[in-house]
Order: structure tokens, then sequence, then C-alpha cells
């Protein structure tokens, strides 16, 4: 059940970090303490920071749906949408919640990002970690007719004018800033990044030809590509994705340019959640990730689903962490 | 043409099964109520009915939602003219001569021609949907920042001619209503300004306190003033409908005001509030009794009315052809689409006939049910108004407090209310205009970000003002509308001093 030999073959380059032998070996030490599990008693609140149908809410709530379906969690599970100031609302409701039996707390780039742009008190390491389980691969689109064929042609461009290449992306700080960060250091250029309120108005200014280029995940970039409204550059995962529809996207990496991003979504509990409270949702998210109906979603949505267990989130949490600080403060938005 | 009258024929097909009809049913009728209710907008009540649509067909699920969207554009109307509480943002204008015209006993009249308006207006907007999506989606694409920009700076300067008064007094209100928007995160950089270091301004202050505070909290402050002596409002029953006067003053307003809307709507980044705004105020520059306008203008109420829900419609254009939210409503829409495990984009058209169509015969029936919804419950309403002001008073402080609490659920927002009722109440005292500053909130955001946008895109060049032919265009439109107001002035001045000139002259040659 516990499908660790499968998930260290594809393992992204930031968990690989933390190196899949130890992990193995840490879980078989912490196997025989956490052997005590514990349900929590009624209903179940997992929090979230988007409005309803951001990715992460949609992701939670197909959890919860397939975790209740499936019996692997019969209290049901309530997705709530508690947004507010960049993930904060929802993560100080949680914070707030000591100990708390009943509410976990959807776990997304801004609980790490936001307390670094705005100079707050980091939150990931009050939480109690839990799992980080799905893992998302970001692709660099450009316009159609662009001049440009591949990456190192795209870079060539915008080494002709600095500033000349605009980007389309969500508010200063979000992933689409972050991948325009590295792209400039990678290429060594310097890129024009213009934030929209957000992935839809940014894709907007893409399709009216405003800007040059954008960041995507697969599936929102799959029906551009098939109506030729984007031509997409590279992706900036380890290796290339296996499904037909991307298989001939080339990496970055591949292509000389050593950017290596992506996003993961998993859970966290309250400070203090009870070890065996951990262990429970520990257990589920494993099972979660074995069901059919997981593996045929994490399919459809084109993302990948390789399990952080609880024993090393936290250590996970922390690399994840001084990753985004290191990026963000080279991109001058750390306070 | 035809092609499109047969899938059509299909989408009737699909929604008219009992149990889509049933779906359509319920969502227009929840969308009427939280649409009349203040603070749960159309967008906010979708939201909160999402997760319910996990288990029932998407296009049904599609249905159902996409009923609360236009359902709150009819049932934003009854607060707004009742008791000067706008209920969803897109009222806001109708707020302002709704609930004159229902002082002045005409309120039935008020709601009937929304309601008439709404109605003709959707129809017409989901015709052009089922001929033209394809066409006005790359159309609505041509729009981006420096458009956006200009048609918010309209709705800005335009607000100099909302009401009677002075248009020095209105522009100045309408830069107190810029200043209060500037409370919060920096859209563009994400820093905190004027906070003072409390969390839940980093939100910034919603458009809803200031609108519920300075229309509906002042109001109810000023009246109970004169609480003594006020007579309930006599609402006698033949005014409870449309006379045939009126009727030929509203048609050409919903005409004009739902046209605008719809194209306003199709734009990603505008929506039916900036619809009503601009509709009204176009409204205005055409009417042949502009002076009535702020005072209790039937025409102007239809146009406003028609715009929104015209643009409610518009605003599916984008998100069907192209898979892009044109509103925080249409982004509720494809949030579901994405929940039901359907990939929105430039293909939904073709992989997603069924759902498409459906959605849109839908949107013909769930007119007509709202249609026959609202006209015989206008009189009823109205005569609500019936109550002496005194019983009244503290139901709509009630509603104000209440919907207040439901924007953000903290008690933060029941107290910026209340401030913002203080502030209005003050502002009726020294006589200056409070619809600008309401309407300033509104638009501040759109303006802001869009400006910042452009001039990012044109690397700090104000010339992609005149570059774009759009653009270009509406920049003419906002120099128009500022130069307007003052050459009007000028002329009235000169006549003014030639008539005095011309009284000397006159004597000396006697």
């Amino acid at each position: 059940m516990y499908k660790i030999g499968t998930f260290s073959t594809r393992f992204s380059r930031r968990l690989m970090m933390l190196g899949a032998v130890s992990a193995t070996a840490a879980l078989m030490l912490a196997s025989p303490t956490a052997l005590a599990q514990k349900a929590p008693n009624g209903p179940i609140e997992i929090t979230s920071g988007t409005s309803p149908g951001g990715t992460p809410d949609v992701l939670m709530r197909r959890a919860a749906k397939i975790l209740n379906e499936e019996k692997i969690i019969t209290n049901p599970i309530v997705v709530q949408n508690r947004t507010g100031g960049s993930w904060m609302v929802a993560a100080n409701w949680v914070l707030n919640k000591k100990g708390d039996e009943n509410t976990v707390l959807t776990i997304a780039q801004p609980i790490l990002t936001t307390p670094i742009t705005t100079g707050q008190p980091t939150i990931y390491d009050k939480l109690t970690p839990i799992s980080m389980f799905i893992q998302g691969d970001l692709l660099i689109a450009v316009q159609p007719n662009s001049q440009a064929k591949n990456f190192k042609e795209f870079i060539d461009l915008a080494k002709q004018r600095e500033r000349g290449i605009k980007v389309a992306g969500a508010q200063a700080g979000s992933t689409d800033h972050m991948v325009t960060g590295l792209v400039e250091k990678a290429g060594g250029v310097k890129l024009n990044y213009v934030p929209f309120d957000g992935g839809g108005a940014a894709a907007s200014a893409f399709l009216g030809g405003n800007v040059d280029m954008i960041v995507l995940p697969p599936s929102e970039a799959l029906p551009l590509i098939k109506s030729n409204k984007a031509k997409v550059l590279a992706v900036l995962s380890e290796s290339r994705r296996t499904e037909p529809e991307f298989k001939d996207v080339p990496t970055a990496k591949e292509q000389g340019y050593d950017i290596i991003w992506g996003q993961s979504w998993g859970l966290a509990g309250p400070p203090d959640m009870d070890p065996a409270l951990v262990k429970f949702w520990d257990d589920a998210i494993q099972k979660l990730v074995a069901t059919d109906a997981w593996k045929a979603m994490v399919k459809e949505m084109f993302l990948r689903s390789e399990v952080v267990p609880a024993s090393q989130a936290k250590e996970h949490m922390a690399k994840l962490h001084k990753e985004h600080l290191a990026l963000l403060s080279d991109l001058g938005l750390a306070k | 043409m035809i092609d499109a009258l047969v899938s059509l024929g299909h989408g009737f097909g699909v929604a008219l099964t009992p149990m889509n009809l049933l779906f359509i049913f319920i969502g227009v009728c929840l969308g009427q109520l939280i649409g009349a209710l203040p603070g749960l907008g159309p967008s906010a009540g979708m939201a909160l009915l999402l997760p319910i649509t996990f288990g029932i067909p998407p296009a049904t699920a599609i249905m159902m939602l996409a009923g609360i969207m236009y359902g709150g554009m009819y049932g934003g109307t009854l607060t707004s003219v009742l008791v000067n509480v706008p209920g969803e943002a897109a009222s806001v204008m109708t707020a302002v001569d709704g609930h004159k015209l229902a002082k002045q006993g005409r309120a039935g009249a008020a709601l009937s021609v929304s309601a008439i308006g709404s109605f003709l207006a959707g129809v017409a907007a989901v015709t052009a949907l089922v001929f033209v999506t394809p066409p006005l989606a790359e159309f609505a694409l041509s729009f981006s920042s420096p458009e956006y920009f200009l048609l918010a700076a309209l709705g800005i300067t335009a607000t100099a001619s909302i009401g009677a008064g002075s248009p020095i007094k209105a522009i100045l209100m309408a830069v107190f209503g810029l200043m209060i928007a500037l409370v919060g995160t920096d859209p563009i950089l994400g820093s905190a300004r004027l906070t003072f270091g409390i969390t839940e301004l980093l939100d910034g202050i919603d458009f809803l306190p200031v609108a519920i505070g300075i229309f509906g909290i002042a109001e109810v402050l000023a009246s109970l003033e004169r609480s003594y002596d006020s007579e309930p409002i006599k609402t006698r029953l033949r005014d409870m409908w449309l006379s045939a006067k009126d009727w030929t003053e509203c048609r050409i307003a919903i005409l004009r005001g739902g046209t605008l809307g719809f194209f306003i709507g199709l734009m990603p980044g505008a929506g039916p509030t900036v619809a009503a705004i601009l509709a009204y105020v176009t409204e205005k520059r055409f009417s042949r009794h502009p002076e009535r306008f702020g005072n209790g203008a039937l025409d102007g109420v239809a146009a406003a009315e028609s715009a929104n829900n015209s643009a409610a419609h518009g605003a599916l254009i984008p998100m069907l052809a192209l898979g892009i939210p044109g509103s925080a409503s249409t982004a509720v829409l494809l949030a579901a689409l994405v929940l039901q495990g359907i990939r929105p984009g430039p293909t939904l058209l073709v992989e997603q006939a069924d759902l498409v169509w459906g959605l849109i015969a839908s949107m013909f029936i769930g007119n007509i049910i709202l249609l026959i919804l609202n006209l015989p419950l206008a009189p009823a309403f109205a005569s609500l108004l019936r109550i002496p002001y005194e019983y009244l008073a503290p139901g709509i402080l009630v509603i104000s407090l209440v919907g207040a609490y439901a924007t953000t659920l903290s008690l933060f927002s029941v107290g910026l209310t209340l401030f913002f009722g203080m502030v209005g109440y003050l502002m009726m005292k020294a006589d200056l205009p409070r619809a600008p500053v309401v309407l300033a909130v509104v638009l501040a955001q759109l303006m802001e970000t869009s400006l910042r946008q452009s001039l990012m895109l044109s690397e700090g060049s104000l010339s992609i003002f005149v570059q774009r032919p759009l653009s270009a265009i509406l920049l003419l439109l906002v120099i128009g509308s500022l130069l307007l107001p003052v050459m009007s002035m000028l002329t009235r001045r000169r006549a003014e001093r030639r008539m005095r000139d011309e009284t000397p002259i006159s004597i000396a040659t006697k």
C-alpha cells in the first residue's frame, strides 16, 4: 500500500534532495511509534485560501469526495473557502485552532510566500505538517507567431533588448513571477513582468496579444495549444511529461537552462495536533493516492501525486521555504 | 446561422427535461433572493452553492449556477429601490434613482421597468450569444489594460455629471472615494498601504460597507431626524404599473442600456457594475430631461438595470469561447466546470456542445421565469412602503448590518459600515453628493491596476493610450466628458455677461 518504490523513481529534484533512502528509513523508524491512530469525531473542515475553483480548492474537493466515497474517512468532509490576504485569512483561522481535531489547512505556495513578501513571521513551521501529496508542472508558452522556435531562441530574443519581452502573470510574488525570475537568472536576461489580477486576467492579456510570454500549468495550456493560440517552448520539470499531448515538449534543462520549478500542495494540521491524528491523516492520504479515482483525476489534470509522508513533511516544508526565500530575495520581493 | 439554430434547438432539448427545468427554477429563485440581500452578491452566492453541484450532472449544475448569476441581477433591484441599499454592486445606480422614485410613490413603476428592461436585455443578449459568440470573443480580447483604464476614467469623470449639484463637489467626492480605495494591499507590488497595522484592512475597504453605510444607514439616520412629521410614502395603486408615457420614455433607454451593457459585459475585466454605471451616465447624456437624473429618473433606472443584466450574459461569451472569466460570477462558473472535470478553453464550444447549448437555452427559459416572478411581485413589494417609516427604519438597519456582516463574516465590516453611515450622514448635512464616492470606490481598483499595467506594458510611455485605436476613441470620450460641463459653464457665463453688458447699453440709448 505504501508506494515508496514507485515514487522514488519519479521524484522531482526538490524531493530528491531529501534523499529517497532516508525517506524509506525514516518511515520505517517512525512506524512503530506512530501505530496509535485516532479518528476525529464529527465533520472535518479542510480550509482553503482560494475561492472555489482555484486549483488547490479543486484538488481538495476532489480529495474530500474520494475520501468519503471510498469510505477512507467516514466523517463528512467540508472544504471551506476562507479567502483574503493571500491565504493569510485561511492560515490564521487554522493557526488559532490549536490542538483542534476537526480542522486541517490546505498547503499551497502562498503559505510560504506571503509571509516572505509581507515581512510577517513564517507560518509553515507553526503548523503540524501532515503531507504534501500533489505536484504540478509548469510550462513556458509564447505567442503562436513568435519568432522563437525553442527556449534558446526565446532567450536570444530576450537578449536583443532589455525588458523587451513582456510576461503576463498573477500578482507580485506569485508562481508566475518566481518562474520569470528563474528564467531571467538562467538566461542572463531582463524581462518585463506585468502582474494581473490572477491567472484568468493574465491569460486574457496573453490571448489578446498584449504580452509575449506566459507561464501555464499543462491542463490550462492544452486547450490553447490545441486551438493554436499558444506555442509551448519548455516544461520546467526534471524530465519530460509522458502523456502523448506533452511528450514532445522538451524540458528547459535539456535545452541547456537549468530551470526546475513546480507547484505542490498538501495538508497541515493546526499547531499541537495530536500525533495519533497526524497518523490518521497520513494513512488516509496513502490510501487516497492509491485509489483509481484519484489516479484518474491526477491523470486528467496532468498533475503528479508523489507523497511526502508526515515523517518527512516538516523537513520538506523547511526546504521549500528556503528555496522560496532565496528566490524571492533574488527578485527583491522578500521583506 | 442555420447551424446555430439547429444547435439551439438541440440545447432546448437538453434544458427542457423536468430535472433541468427544476434546477433552472431553483437557480433563478435563489439568484433573486441572493441578489436582494445586500452583502451576498451573485458570485458569493454561487460560490457558496458550488459544492452542492458536485453531485449533479455538469449541464444541470451550470444551468443552475448561471440562473443564480442573472437572477441576482433581477433581485438586486429590489433592495436598491425599496431601502436605498444596493442588493449587489451592479445595482448601485439603481439605488440612486430607484429610491428617489420610491419616495415619490413610484416604487412599483421602478421595479416593473427594471424587470421588463432586464428581461428584454437578457433575451437579446442570449440571442447574440447564439449567433456571434466566436467573433465577439475575439473582439473582447482586443480590450486590455489601457482600455480598462480609460473605461474606468470615463466612469469617474462622468460622475461629475451625476446628480443635480455642482460638478466640482462631485469630482471632489469622487477623489474622496479614490482615497478610500487606496487603503489595502497595493495591487501590483503587494505591499500594505494605509493599513496602520490593522490586518482587516489588508484586503482593502470593500465597496459594500461604503455603499451600505453611505446610502442605506445615512438615509435612515437622516430620516429619523424628521420622523415625527414624516408620513408614509403614498403608493397609489395606479402608480404601481407603468403608464404608456413611462413606457415610451423607457424603451429607448432599455435598448441603449442593454446594448452598451452587453458590449461592456463581454470585455473580461469590466462587468455588470461598470456596465450599469456607464449605461446610466450615457442615458443622462441622451435624455431629454437630464435634470431628473439623480432625483428619480425612470429611464435612468431602466438603462442601468437593462445594462447589468445584458452584461451578466455578455460575460459568458469570453468564458464559453475562450475559457476566460469576464466577471467574478463567470469565474465561479468556470470553477464549476473544472470541479466537474471539464476543461474550459477555446475547445469547449466543440467538445462540450451539449453543455454549452443547453446552458444558452436554459437562459431563455430562466429569463422568462424571472419576468413572470418579478412582474406580480413588483406591486406587492412596493406596497411594503406603505408601512410608516418609523417601523421600517429598524428593519432597514438590520438588513444593512447583516449584509455588511455577510461580506466578510467579521464584525469589522459592521463597524466600517456604521462609520461610513456617519460619513454619509455628515455628507447629507453638508449637501455633498454621495453617489460619486461610492462609484469611485467601485471603479478605483480597475482604474489603478489597469493604469499601472498599461504603463508597465508600454515601459512608461503614455503613448499607449493613443496608439491603440480603441483606447484613442475612449480617450476622446473621456476628454469630451470632462470638457462638456466646462464648456456649458463657459457658455452660460458668457450669456450672462452679455445680458449684463447689454442692459446698460439699452439704458444709454434710451
